[in-house]
């Protein structure tokens, strides 16, 4: 029953069987090895296996593999260039805003996906963008923070 | 505070990289060639005996590799203090709660282990059950544990000084009452484990926990292997907050099935076993009453405990404890009494989390305090102020606070939030509320009874010189113990954060008890400061020794070597040194001898330079039953400001700012400091305001998901003032103390004294939700 | 959290999924955005053989808007999307209002307005909005077409007019008269990934900035088996002078529609309650976007 899906994910073409019954987080931890995307519950309440599919965060545990034919997926070990951490990814490493780190690549893709809409959020757009994330070792100021700080530098970048 | 290279700054954690880029690993990561997949059955129903198990059709399921019950398990007993061990692997004569562990399968794949689990027939002979605590104690109540008459799990009776002679003479005596709900630690991971045995007879456990040490012992002890083969590894761990802190079925099962089958086995609990499993925040009713003169300073406070234990002990001994000593302070008190019931109901069983055993009796207490001085018409932050303890003061039951800079921290939040300019001053509908809290920096003692260390650290430097590499059986779970030991052995050392390397949560690395009562930060990193002065010892003295100079005249600072303070004459080791390395690419330059270059030359000398520390506290406390627990080397102390706005037309609460100050001793990273604040804060909010396991009238959890227990989205927490209070505390390495599990303290109470002056309505009942706070100003007016 | 097995179908146009819905009956069940669905799957409290995915099928995720009298939303729009879109925000503010409460951005992201209605939760926050602007419904089978009102649709919870052969292919919803106003008020415990434990969707109509109310639905969820709409408060409102004390009227009498129960998430007398107190708000709210009506810029 499995079926022959064509995807790019991080940049990189894939073609590859699946089944139906098959998510796109156990696609992507099990048969891809991209074991960065998380596993926190499994019913679309934590966020922790957020990737970015076509531009929108979407949870992955509540998407199907198959559906994800001909998409182009994002997931966190896509988000450093070349070695180099995305400015997201730096700004939370320098601002402290990971702990456990479980729901650290799911907040950052969520955060990605707010930037590449609105490169100037205020704090309530970044609260709102990361309400689906759920952290329980934060308590979410510092990721509030590295947010807004990425934003800045990206914005910076881009102007240079 | 010191002069500091690497400590009391703000260096990014050593995982952070790792993390961010999502190539950290944990537990359900990993994958190894020919790995079965586990599953449990757990029993549907709240209290039953189990007249017969069949396995047959289970094992008959093509793919499925074994099915072990009691049979193969055996019954060994165990749990977390060795006066209690009232669990065994699988039930056998009867089932205790809804989600007791019947039987375990490994698979060739997930499916296939759940299928064989409903293939598993188990016949029962339904039990009365109890859910409730008061009921449960009641004569005649059904009895969950023949041994256990009365449901009494277990009892603690205290008393300094005479109470009720002390309350007779008080001006005042108030009393309160107060009712938690159980919580969930609601970490992001679920448990998740890998184990995998290997001939002749060594088993490896990859398995996310706060206590490699502790699942060692507990493991081997059940499985009958003996301890020394018996290796547990903690990958990256996704939050623990307390349950993590035992040996879990999971683990033991995924062990016992790798034994039977000789391949490496895997087991993840789903979202709902993690709520199955609980072992986190009891269910605690307090009742209390404080005796006060007309002036403010408390004299004696009498306090009652009851708490919902759930189906087995876990860590409740220790829990029931802590709610009466974790009162102590800090106030002063003349006298304070104590009893303590904790009774076993046909739930699961509740254990430690965040703020173990004091947060419902302090939340209670602040709040008691706020009601006492309302009446005596004095501010609660001046009342506070004058029962104060401060550095060197003993509470009531001979807990020694080393250092404490509670006041400093009162007095933090009261500028840092403009009280004096919002007490009594704002709108109805918005309110200001405070709180303090202390607690232990790490348990006095092991939770078995030993003379063991409680932390044992090894140093290696690598043979070229450049890197210290810290071995530790310490867990880093989120906390970011790897990044504070590597920071102390820099510091030691006087190397760049960056030539350290930790290698910690693997019981073979060294012993460590543990990510629990806040210790590592003190007791680890009093062995990794002893390894690392240690190694450094080592190299001063073969650099003494080959210059002729006297090893009180070297010191090494952020990777130099100074002699007197200067470059000293070196020029033979470096020539040496040089002549040793042709053809390395990074001969040693500049106008001080390195690090690098002499601990290379003291390796050549030699051999493996290996520095070792440990830790273990003096005996500590009184000499009263139950003295132990409570006892500490030092105690970290907050003080928190809330400001919420009531919605009065519904109950809708927003905690609109908290301002929190943190008395940590040395913050040996300020970052991380106040991103322990600041999520305490959250969890404290959170089981404030939202958090609430419930049960439908069977013992089944209603809300066993992320969905329905709710936990703080980033739209519920506020923004937090985080100040750090850097008192120099003597018992701790550089002076730290703990910063983990304090700062949840004062966080609900400050919650409920905010509410109480937007409303008026005091809330003795936990959670807040709108409905609850309606109602009570509703039933007010 | 493992999905049991089951046949997929990817059908590129909507004839082709009305042939396979008709053809698997019961079987089977549409799969829009999945929050739900898969949700169900997983805890096996649904066991669909076939899932017959919309993704491929070419206009019905689109809104339309129709020469001066309405819109047309596909079924398979996103919440994300009806929170963002202009039009739907400037003059159909209960539906933009209540989709930017749903979930969070993730579940938004993948949610759809159909998959809202025909799940048919007492609860679901797009079901009273759709009420309150008393949008119709598209119905298609592979023989059939029909319409019905969205008022009607909703029998219990879980449970609709829709027969297993047929598919909900859009919704269309009247532009209200100038000097219309909406509201949209969702109590739940967490600011974000909540259930309402009461909601309300109001549109109400001003004969006039200044005049009497011309006319004003009200629309309640998590109150009865299904989203209900208050007649008896919509009834005693037309052609009253709009103020504060009578919205808080109606607010009272609203309640007498609603048959609240309790569960864990609150009882049915604080549920009665709010019904009351966030009726006559959403009111309030109402009235206040009505007076500030403008016309659309061309
Ligand atoms: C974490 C989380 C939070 C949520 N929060 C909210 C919330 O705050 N408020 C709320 O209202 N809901 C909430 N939901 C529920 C759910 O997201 C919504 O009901 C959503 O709108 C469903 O749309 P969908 O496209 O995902 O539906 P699906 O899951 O794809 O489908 C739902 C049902 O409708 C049927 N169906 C779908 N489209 C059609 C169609 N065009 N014709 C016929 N039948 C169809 C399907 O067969 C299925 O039976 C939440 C869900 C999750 C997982
Ligand atoms: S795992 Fe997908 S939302 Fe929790
Ligand atoms: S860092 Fe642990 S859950 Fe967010």
């Amino acid at each position: 029953m499995k079926r022959i899906i064509k995807l790019t994910i991080n940049g990189k073409p894939v073609e590859t069987a699946v089944s139906p019954n098959q998510t796109l987080l156990q696609f992507l931890r099990d048969d891809m090895n991209l074991t960065g995307t998380k596993h926190g519950c499994g019913l679309g309440d934590c966020g922790a296996c957020t990737v970015i599919l076509d531009g929108k965060a979407v949870n992955s545990c509540l998407v199907l593999a198959i559906q994800a034919d001909n998409s182009e997926i994002l997931t966190i070990e896509g988000l450093a260039q070349d070695g180099k951490l995305h400015p997201i990814q730096q700004s939370f490493v320098d601002k402290g805003a990971i702990q456990c780190g479980f729901c650290t690549p799911g907040m950052i893709l969520s955060a990605k996906a707010l930037l590449d809409q609105k490169p100037n959020p205020s704090e309530l757009e970044i609260r709102t963008a990361l309400s689906g994330n759920l952290c329980r070792c934060t308590g979410y100021q510092k990721i509030v923070e590295a947010i807004g700080e990425a934003a800045e530098v990206i914005r910076m970048r881009e102007e240079s | 505070m010191g002069d500091y290279q690497v400590l009391n700054t703000r260096a990014t954690r050593v995982d952070g990289p790792v993390k961010a880029t999502g190539q950290a690993k944990y537990a359900d990561d990993f994958k190894f060639q020919g790995m079965l997949y586990a599953s449990i059955l757990q029993s549907p129903l709240a209290h039953a005996r189990i007249l017969r198990i069949d396995t047959s059709k289970a094992k008959k399921l093509p793919g499925v590799k074994a099915v072990v019950t009691s049979k193969e398990a055996g019954l060994i007993k165990y749990g977390v203090s060795p006066a209690r061990y009232d669990e065994t692997l699988f039930a056998h004569d009867k089932v205790r709660y809804v989600g007791d562990e019947i039987a375990a399968v490994a698979a060739s794949d997930p499916d296939i282990a759940l299928e064989a689990l409903s293939l598993i027939k188990v016949d029962y002979e339904e039990l009365p059950a109890v859910f409730d605590m008061f009921e449960a104690m009641k004569e005649g109540a059904p009895l969950i544990h023949d041994e256990f008459p009365g449901n009494m799990n277990a009892e603690v009776h205290q008393e300094f000084g005479d109470t009720e002679a002390a309350l007779q003479s008080c001006d005042l005596v108030v009393d309160h009452t107060f009712l938690n709900k159980r919580q969930d630690a609601a970490f992001l991971e679920p448990h998740s484990c890998v184990a995998v045995f290997e001939n002749p007879g060594r088993l490896t456990l990859y398995t996310s926990t706060q206590v490699p040490h502790y699942v060692m012992r507990t493991v081997a002890m059940t499985l009958q292997i003996p301890v020394g083969n018996v290796r547990v590894i903690k990958p990256y761990v996704g939050g623990g907050f307390g349950p993590k802190c035992e040996a879990t079925p999971l683990e033991m099962s995924c062990g016992l099935l790798s034994k039977i089958t000789g391949q490496p086995v895997k087991m993840t609990y789903s979202r709902e076993q993690v709520f199955l499993h609980s072992r986190a925040r009891h269910q605690f009713y307090a009742e209390m009453s404080l005796g006060v003169m007309k002036d403010g300073t408390m004299v004696a406070l009498r306090n009652k405990a009851v708490l919902d234990g759930g189906a087995y002990t876990s860590f409740g001994i220790a829990t029931v404890y802590y709610s009466g000593s974790l009162l102590g302070g800090p106030y002063k008190l003349k006298s304070m009494k104590y009893d303590g019931y904790r009774a076993y109901t046909n739930k699961p069983a509740c254990g430690a989390q965040r703020g173990h055993g004091g947060v419902a009796h302090r939340a209670c207490f602040e709040q008691l305090i706020d009601i006492t001085a309302e009446k005596l018409g004095i501010d609660p932050i001046d009342m506070r102020l004058k029962n104060i303890m401060v550095t060197g003061d003993m509470t009531v039951n001979e807990l020694d606070m080393s250092s404490l800079g509670m006041k400093e921290c009162i007095e933090a939040i009261r500028a840092g939030s403009g009280w004096n300019n919002k007490k009594g001053k704002l709108p109805k509908g918005k309110g200001i509320g405070m709180a303090c809290g202390f607690f232990v920096s790490g348990a006095g003692y092991p939770i078995y009874r030993s003379d063991t260390y409680h932390s044992t650290v090894v140093i290696k430097l690598s043979e070229d010189g450049g890197v210290a590499n810290v071995m530790t059986g310490s867990a880093e779970i989120g906390q970011g113990s790897d990044t504070a030991m590597a920071m102390i052995a820099a510091e030691t050392l006087g190397i760049k954060l960056n030539d350290v390397r930790v290698y910690s949560g693997d019981t073979d690395y060294s012993v460590d008890l543990g990510a629990y009562s806040s210790r590592q930060t003190l007791m680890t990193g009093h062995a990794t400061k002893e390894a690392a002065e240690d190694v450094k010892n080592q190299i001063a003295s073969y650099l003494a020794q080959e210059l002729n100079v006297p090893v009180a005249s070297i010191t090494f600072v952020d990777g130099i070597v100074k002699f007197d303070g200067g470059p000293g004459n070196f020029e033979k080791l470096r020539t040496n040194y040089i002549k040793e390395h042709r053809g390395w690419t990074d001969p040693p330059t500049g106008e001080y001898l390195t690090f690098r270059e002499a601990a290379r030359m003291a390796y050549l000398k030699a051999g493996t330079i290996v520095g070792t520390g440990k830790y273990k506290p003096p005996r500590l406390g009184g000499s009263y039953k139950g003295a132990a627990v409570g006892t500490s080397p030092a105690y970290g102390c907050s003080a928190q400001i809330v400001e919420v706005s009531v919605d009065l037309e519904t109950g809708e609460i927003t905690v609109d700012g908290m301002t929190d100050a943190h008395d940590c001793g040395l913050a040996i990273n300020k970052t991380s400091v106040e991103g322990q604040m600041q999520g305490s804060l959250s969890m404290g909010l959170g089981e404030c305001l939202f958090e609430e396991v419930k049960f439908d009238s069977r013992g089944r959890i209603i809300n066993p998901s992320l969905g329905e227990y709710k936990i703080p989205t980033a739209l519920d927490m506020p923004k937090v003032k985080s100040i750090i209070v850097e008192s120099h505390e003597p018992n701790g390495p550089y002076g730290a103390k703990e910063v983990g599990e304090g700062a949840i303290m004062p966080t609900i109470p400050a919650i409920l004294n905010a509410i109480y002056d937007a409303t008026g309505v005091r809330i003795n009942e936990l959670p807040v939700t709108s409905e609850r706070l309606f109602m009570a100003m509703k039933n007010k007016t | 959290m493992l999905l049991p097995k089951f046949y997929y179908h990817e059908p590129a146009t909507l004839e082709e999924a009305l042939r396979l819905l008709s053809e698997m009956g019961g079987a089977a069940r549409i799969l829009a955005g999945g929050t739900d669905v898969l949700v169900r799957m997983k805890l096996k409290i649904d066991k669909p053989s076939h899932l017959i995915s919309l993704q491929k099928i070419p206009g019905i995720d689109v809104i339309i808007q129709r020469e001066n009298h309405g819109v047309t939303i596909g079924a398979a729009v996103t919440a994300a999307e009806l929170s963002t879109n202009e039009l739907i925000l400037e003059r159909f503010a209960p539906i933009g209002i209540a989709a930017s409460r749903l979930g969070a951005p993730g579940i938004r992201n993948r949610a759809t307005i159909g998959g809202n209605l025909v799940n048919a939760r007492p609860a679901a926050d797009l079901s009273p909005a759709c009420m309150a602007l008393d949008a119709t419904l598209k119905l298609k089978s592979a023989k059939n077409e029909r319409e019905v009102r969205v008022n009607d649709f909703f029998r219990g919870p879980g449970e609709t007019l829709i027969e297993p052969n047929e598919m909900l292919v859009s919704i269309f919803v009247e532009t209200p008269p100038p000097w219309s106003g909406g509201a949209y008020i969702k109590l739940g415990a967490r600011k974000a990934l909540e259930i309402s434990m009461v909601n309300v969707a109001v549109l109400l109509t001003l004969q006039s900035q200044d005049g009497p109310i011309a006319d004003v639905k009200i629309a309640l969820g998590a109150v009865a088996p299904t989203p209900v709409r208050a007649f008896a408060a919509e009834e005693f409102l037309v052609g009253k002078q709009p103020s504060s004390e009578l919205f808080k009227e109606a607010g009272a009498i609203g309640v007498g529609m609603c048959e609240p129960i309790t569960d864990h998430r609150g009882t049915m007398e604080y549920r009665c309650l709010m019904i009351e107190t966030l009726t006559s708000r959403a009111l309030n709210q109402a009235y206040n976007n009505a007076i500030n009506w403008k016309p659309l810029p061309v």
